[in-house]
């Protein structure tokens, strides 16, 4: 069938979301380890003035890891991903080669004016939606670009039924855009009063309204950011790198609507205790607990697609990152329902205990496969083999040390807090005040930050492997159908 | 039908976007109707308050503290008396945050003064040995933005019908008026500081970050 | 309409998704066993569009046969 005037995919948008994942997940990171050093060492917020403490930068790091790092890590593999499932190029259609470029640009612009405004200070304070509503538009507008490509290339498309994949970024496109949108409803100040900062805005909402609004987008944002989208990834790239079929199709189709049922409905239960009715609250703590089963319906699928061949594992770091992430997929999963188990959350809520089950999902999960991913499309989108295969190992196991370091002191530090909090004496006083809650924090704080930073060292590892592979290493003639080549 | 739903991608995304529509529906729209309605004595902030505001969320200082006192004995003999929603009636946006690096600031107007919070922001581990808080200098030397506070009151008042200029509320006016009223108001705050530099700018006309900050900080009842 | 008709509404809608995700989760599972079973349709074939996604690879079932046989013989 091979002739001269063949199509091939084409790889140039998923090359620009590549390299965008790579430098926004370094400064996103390395915002972060910052402001973990901060914890434990305070003089590090004089640095730059007002630009440099912790509640300035705070933002920058969690939009960045969230909005930069991940969602170009989403497009990027979307781009590369949504043609081969769907066996069409972008270079059949000039016009959705033009919409992809266009969207990484204004994306690009975007992030730009975001990160300038959140250091000035512009910030609507609604955690993950802290941009005024000028980056509002811009995002909403990359986003509606982002539904042209998806749906402009399944109008096209050869294959008839859509991969399960291509559900996932289905989905994710319109749940974000769906939250995004409410809980950023704000209202220009300078267009109503004629007067002051024109970036500033206020909120539609008032009270516990807004919060009610807040945490439903806050839950959710996570699960169509942090889990849907990669679950997209997991189902591509594991399969495809190992050479094994998904252990059953049929799990994961179900899999895909018990999530997508269950998980909007528990969006609630980050308001425990606070004023929204009880009801509400135990509905949402029952529902967290339902939705493990159809979240490691995924996880469970994949790893059993990996029975019989645990030998890949010793041989290819990759499925070693993959299973990994599955298996911090399954951990986070089970950690967060226990934490909306009310006497829990009564404990955990406001300590680092929070923080701590964010990064086992994001580092473990989310960050492994976004870097797993990148290294199966490299050699595939270079035409050359990856740099090093030791570098991919030693990464590998530095950032698994890492995670671990990180999550197991956030899990002390939380309930030793929460503890401390609620301690009392003999006589019923309270046992502690509260500078003496963070001073015995310092430890596991320095710990946390060695954790992260550890992690970080890994990404600037990954980049330049990454870097290599694109412009030195050995160049290979025919693409790799399974396993990723690896010098 | 599931069959049809498989490979008709149209119809496929119609039905993913109702069930994440509809769990949204039910999940928040009812309590859109119920909360929001002020107790009685919440009064919305008055303008210099909503410059302080300002300064606290650029600074981010809601990703240390909260400001939502949960109805557990351990918390209300911390902080007092535990947070009610109609408290936060006139909060755009809310506070509540979501991790306590510092304590709970809901009730700190009820136990810390203009003075400990002069000392406190300058360099917080002077006040309390062991602190982390960042400190905050820079506000001893920067002007509000008065306009954009003015405009983000005059903005709920005319949208979201906050009752200012109502009997019993506090007074907005014009600019000019509510100029004049949040200089009255920080001359209160600065009669209490030690700091000669704010003493001076306030002579001059000018009102200091600090002064805005530590007025909303009071009114945290 | 006062607040609590409002809250019956809520009640009665989350009762109701309950229902309908038990019932449609089972049905679901049940469709695709049985269709599976019965020759209907082989799901598990689907897997291959992420293993042979070769632009030259075969398709798996193609969205429009004639178009694609034409595709074919113009390469
Ligand atoms: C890095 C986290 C952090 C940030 C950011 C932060 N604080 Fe704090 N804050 C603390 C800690 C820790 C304490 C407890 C120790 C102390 O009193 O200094 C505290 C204490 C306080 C107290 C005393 C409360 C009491 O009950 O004694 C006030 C008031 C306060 N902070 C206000 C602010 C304001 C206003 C800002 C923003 C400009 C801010 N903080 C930003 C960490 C932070």
């Amino acid at each position: 069938m091979q002739s001269s005037n063949a199509i091939n995919y084409d790889y140039t948008v998923a090359k620009y979301f590549t390299i965008s994942a790579i430098v926004l997940g370094i400064v996103g990171m390395s915002v972060g380890v910052l402001i973990a050093f901060q914890l434990a060492f305070p003089e590090l917020n004089n640095m730059f003035g007002e630009y440099g403490t912790f509640g300035r930068l705070r933002p920058i790091h969690t939009d960045g890891v969230a909005f930069g790092f991940t969602v170009s890590g989403i497009f990027a593999t979307w781009f590369y991903v949504g043609q081969r499932v769907l066996k069409v190029s972008m270079a059949e259609s000039k016009f959705l080669m033009f919409i992809g470029k266009l969207q990484f640009w204004l994306y690009i612009i975007g992030v730009a004016v975001a990160v300038v405004s959140l250091l000035l200070g512009y910030t609507t304070s609604k955690e993950y939606a802290e941009f005024e509503w000028p980056v509002d538009i811009a995002i909403v507008v990359v986003w509606v670009l982002w539904g042209i490509s998806i749906f402009g290339l399944i109008g096209i498309r050869r294959e008839k039924v859509l991969y399960i994949s291509v559900w996932y970024y289905i989905a994710t496109f319109l749940g974000v855009a769906m939250l995004y949108v409410f809980n950023n409803m704000e209202v220009p100040t300078y267009f109503v009063s004629g007067m002051g900062n024109w970036f500033h805005s206020v909120s539609m909402y008032a009270g516990s309204n807004d919060a009610m609004v807040q945490w439903w987008y806050g839950h959710n944002a996570v699960a169509f950011v942090f889990t849907v989208p990669i679950i997209a990834m997991i189902y591509y790239f594991l399969p495809k790198e190992s050479g094994q079929p998904v252990f059953s199709y049929k799990l994961s189709l179900l899999s895909f609507w018990g999530l997508m049922f269950v998980y909007l409905w528990a969006g609630g239960h980050h308001l425990l205790y606070s004023t929204v009715p009880d009801w509400v609250q135990t509905m949402a703590s029952i529902f967290s607990i339902i939705l493990i089963l159809p979240s490691w319906g995924s996880a469970i699928n994949m790893l059993l697609t990996m029975k019989g061949e645990w030998g890949q594992l010793k041989e290819n770091p990759l499925v070693k990152f993959y299973v990994l992430a599955s298996t911090f997929y399954m951990l986070s999963t089970l950690e967060g329902p226990i934490q909306a188990i009310k006497s829990v959350n009564a404990l955990a809520h406001f300590t680092d205990w929070i923080p701590g089950h964010v990064h086992d999902g994001t580092l473990g999960w989310v960050g492994f496969m976004i870097i797993g991913g990148i290294f199966h499309m490299a050699p595939r989108m270079y035409k050359r083999e990856i740099f090093s295969k030791k570098l991919v190992e030693a990464q590998f196991w530095l950032q698994t040390t890492g995670i671990v370091m990180y999550f197991t002191s956030m899990w002390i530090a939380g309930i030793t807090q929460g503890m401390m909090w609620r301690a009392t004496d003999q006589y019923g006083n309270l046992a502690y005040s509260f500078i003496d809650t963070v001073e015995v924090l310092h430890p596991y704080w320095t710990l946390r930050a060695v954790g992260g930073s550890f992690y970080l060292i890994g990404v600037f590892m990954w980049a330049y492997n990454i870097y290599k592979t694109a412009t030195s290493s050995k160049a290979i003639e025919k693409e790799p159908q399974y396993a990723t080549p690896m010098a | 039908m599931f069959h049809w739903l498989e490979k008709n991608p149209f119809f496929f995304t119609v039905g993913v976007f109702l069930v994440i529509a509809y769990a949204g529906i039910v999940t928040i729209l009812p309590d859109f109707m119920e909360s929001a309605r002020p107790l009685k004595g919440t009064k919305p902030y008055t303008a210099l308050q909503i410059a302080g505001r300002q300064v606290y969320i650029a600074n981010g200082c809601n990703t240390c503290h909260s400001q939502l006192i949960r109805p557990f004995k351990s918390e209300t003999d911390r902080y007092g008396k535990y947070s009610l929603s109609g408290e936060y009636a006139y909060d755009r946006p809310f506070l509540w945050g979501s991790r306590r690096i510092g304590p709970d600031l809901h009730r700190v107007g009820n136990y810390r003064t203009t003075d400990w919070h002069e000392n406190h922001m300058l360099n917080p581990a002077a006040v309390v040995p062991g602190s982390i808080m960042p400190k905050y200098g820079f506000m001893f030397k920067k002007d509000i933005d008065f306009k954009t506070a003015y405009a983000e009151a005059k903005t709920v008042q005319k949208v979201f019908d906050v009752p200012y200029d109502k009997p019993g509320m506090p007074k907005l006016g014009t600019y000019d008026e509510a100029k004049k009223a949040a200089y009255k108001d920080a001359g209160k705050i600065v009669a209490n500081m030690k700091n000669q530099e704010i003493k001076d700018a306030y002579k001059n006309g000018n009102i200091r970050e600090i002064v805005a900050l530590i007025a909303y900080l009071n009114g945290l009842k | 309409m006062d607040m609590e008709l409002i809250r019956n509404i809520q009640g009665w809608g989350y009762v109701s998704m309950i229902f309908i995700i038990t019932i449609g989760l089972y049905a679901y599972i049940y469709h695709l066993y049985k269709s599976q079973r019965e020759g209907v349709k082989d799901y598990e074939k689907y897997s291959n569009m992420a293993l042979k996604d070769d632009i030259d690879d075969s398709l798996v079932e193609a969205k429009d046969p004639q178009k694609d046989e034409k595709d074919n013989e113009e390469r």
